[in-house]
């Protein structure tokens, strides 16, 4: 009875593996619902930026056609509303959706000055929540026993979950981040703000959809790791803010050597200034205080000018990033970020491979 | 020609053995059941078998392919312990996920077998009851027409009846196809109707194996109940005879 049962090897057919797009199907199904809160989720972040986009270019078009360019906002200056007194309300109306300037037409407190702080959340919470279930709720719930033991093999299935949804996850925040910047457009063109400050780099270029990919791909790892759905979230967005804060605050500014001039530095709010100081004509450093006491009657905020610089042979040094260097700078992260996620999401393969149980 | 062939196999996890040099022979078309108390590495063996995690020392070959291969996976189905499966899908989107998962796969049989059965396949996984799921479980391991079919501890959670229908229903799938099964086991009793061949590991070693009818000759026509207890309990006394040992 034991002879006939199995057949000898060259009887058989030759194994085959499980094509990819079979596989993608059985990721789908299993992440349909939290594709679907994906969706929602950027869906109604959207439709807030597109109406409100659509309102602020109307406002900037009425602005922009009523006062003359040379008129406009001076950046140096902060938001002065010049051009002609009949101007007014149509500068007004513009200026009120960045939340300056009073009469405000908008109730609430989301406006174009603090929303771009808000979807600074959406990458770590987007990737995490997406990224945190891909392979830890098998572990969790056991159902690793019955997945890694199908045909296909537990290699092929880790990589036709991670790599679909790490593209759609990451499209999906181009979409999105593409949008923001139509919408914040009209104050860049207007000159009330450049694109280097956090909440503009962030949100915008190839930032805002590096850091989903890469939240997706450390939440993922950190599932695998911690075998538990929630826990992986919390502590992937712990590093993910930690690791963000350290970007912005000591990262970003080193992707290139800053340009070092002396005189009257950059102008416009559109470089990166990272710092000035003084010295004196021979290159012996000059303390603020000592150059502030000297012209002890500007008003505050006022900096010394050139000229009264040079009566006492000082002169005032700036380093910055200009703004031309933008989009590299966009790149050297978003580069370093696809980087980091390919990493991690090859390692939580790896990971897969090794210790499936 | 054995179905599963293990040499020199062992598994250990951090400083301990889980299994250690176990070398073994399962026949091919008959039930075989692996009998061992709690932590006597059955579901190591299981575990290995299948694929699921490699082997610290030896070899296992199953069906004559290397355990794990693509080629030993296609032709083994492995039903876990509790039969794991998604709650939260309908039977149909189960059977079709498990369907995606392989190339090899019988979705007339799945249906038919769960008509049979009565499992509707709008019902959610997870609303059926202990004995419908494991036969859930059991649906789409047989769709998947393996030649060795595994059940890590198939009985530990079904109530007496179920029970009795489960072993029903894999004896009738091993004489239909002409496959092999092996399931692991700690209960003892009433074992010479479910298995023709048994397999007793004591402590990550292979104490016994054999037809039923073999361990009762060799024994003096004791049950195989009582050959498998006796083995047990000496194994038992020799280990706690070496754990003296090292405490003097």
């Amino acid at each position: 009875m034991t002879a006939a049962a199995i057949p000898s090897r060259r009887e058989r057919a030759a194994a085959r593996p499980v094509p990819w797009t079979r596989l993608t199907w059985v990721a789908w199904r299993q992440h349909r619902a939290a594709l679907a809160g994906a969706a929602a989720l950027l869906g109604a972040i959207g439709a807030y930026l597109a109406y409100t986009g659509w309102e602020i270019h109307r406002a900037y078009d009425a602005y922009t056609a009523c006062v003359p360019a040379s008129m406009r906002v001076q950046p140096l200056g902060g938001l002065v509303m010049g051009g002609p007194r009949a101007c007014l309300p149509a500068a007004r109306a513009f200026f009120s959706y960045y939340g300056s300037g009073q009469g405000s037409v908008l109730k609430s407190g989301l406006n174009a000055q603090t929303i771009p702080f808000l979807l600074l959340a959406v990458p770590v919470l987007l990737g995490a929540f997406v990224g945190g279930p891909v392979l830890a709720r098998e572990l969790e719930s056991g159902t690793f026993r019955f997945a890694w033991t199908q045909g296909a093999g537990r290699v092929r299935q880790a990589a036709a979950r991670l790599v679909p949804l790490a593209v759609v996850l990451t499209a999906a925040a181009c979409g999105l981040s593409a949008l923001f910047s139509w919408y914040i457009g009209s104050f860049v063109q207007a000159g009330v703000t450049g694109k280097y400050p956090m909440q503009l780099f962030g949100d915008m270029g190839t930032d805002f959809a590096a850091w989903t990919l890469f939240s997706f791909a450390l939440t993922a790892f950190a599932g695998v790791l911690l075998r538990r759905t929630v826990p992986a979230m919390a502590a992937s967005i712990v590093v993910l803010t930690a690791l963000d804060v350290v970007t912005i605050m000591a990262l970003r500014q080193h992707y290139a050597a800053p340009v070092v001039v002396t005189g009257d530095g950059p102008t416009g709010n559109t470089n990166l200034v990272l710092g000035n100081w003084f010295t004196t004509t021979s290159g012996v450093p000059v303390s603020q205080d000592t150059v502030l006491n000297a012209f002890a009657r500007l008003p505050f905020g006022v900096t010394p000018s050139t000229a009264m610089l040079a009566d006492h042979h000082w002169l005032q040094w700036w380093s910055y990033q200009p703004a031309s260097r933008w989009w590299q700078f966009q790149l050297t992260e978003g580069g370093w970020l696809l980087a980091a996620s390919l990493l991690l999401i090859a390692g939580t393969v790896l990971l897969i491979r090794r210790r499936p149980a | 020609m054995d179905v599963i062939e293990a040499v020199g196999l062992g598994k250990r996890y951090g400083r301990k053995w889980g299994l250690r040099d176990c070398t073994l022979s399962v026949p091919a078309g008959c039930v075989t059941g692996l009998v061992g108390p709690n932590g006597s590495g059955k579901t190591t063996l299981l575990s290995l078998a299948v694929g699921m995690i490699r082997p610290t020392a030896g070899t296992v070959r199953v069906a004559g392919e290397t355990a794990g291969s693509l080629a030993a996976r296609d032709l083994t189905a492995f039903v876990a312990q509790d039969a794991p499966l998604y709650q939260n899908l309908p039977v149909r989107d189960m059977l079709r996920v498990a369907r995606n998962l392989n190339v090899r796969w019988d979705q007339d049989r799945a249906v038919s077998r769960l008509d049979g059965l009565g499992i509707p396949l709008k019902q959610r996984v997870g609303a059926l009851s202990g004995g419908q799921k494991a036969q859930l479980a059991l649906t789409i391991a047989l769709a998947r027409r393996p030649e060795l079919l595994v059940l890590d501890e198939p009985l530990a959670a079904l109530d007496p009846l179920a029970r009795a229908d489960f072993v029903k229903s894999v004896r009738e799938a091993v004489a239909a196809d002409q496959i092999s099964a092996v399931f692991s086991t700690h209960v003892v009793a009433e074992l010479e109707q479910v298995a023709d061949y048994l397999i007793v590991l004591g402590r990550g070693t292979v104490l016994l194996s054999g037809t039923t009818a073999e361990l009762t000759a060799a024994h003096g026509g004791q049950s195989p109940e009582q050959v498998i207890l006796s083995a047990l309990r000496e194994n038992a006394e020799h280990a706690q005879g070496q754990a003296q040992g090292v405490a003097r």
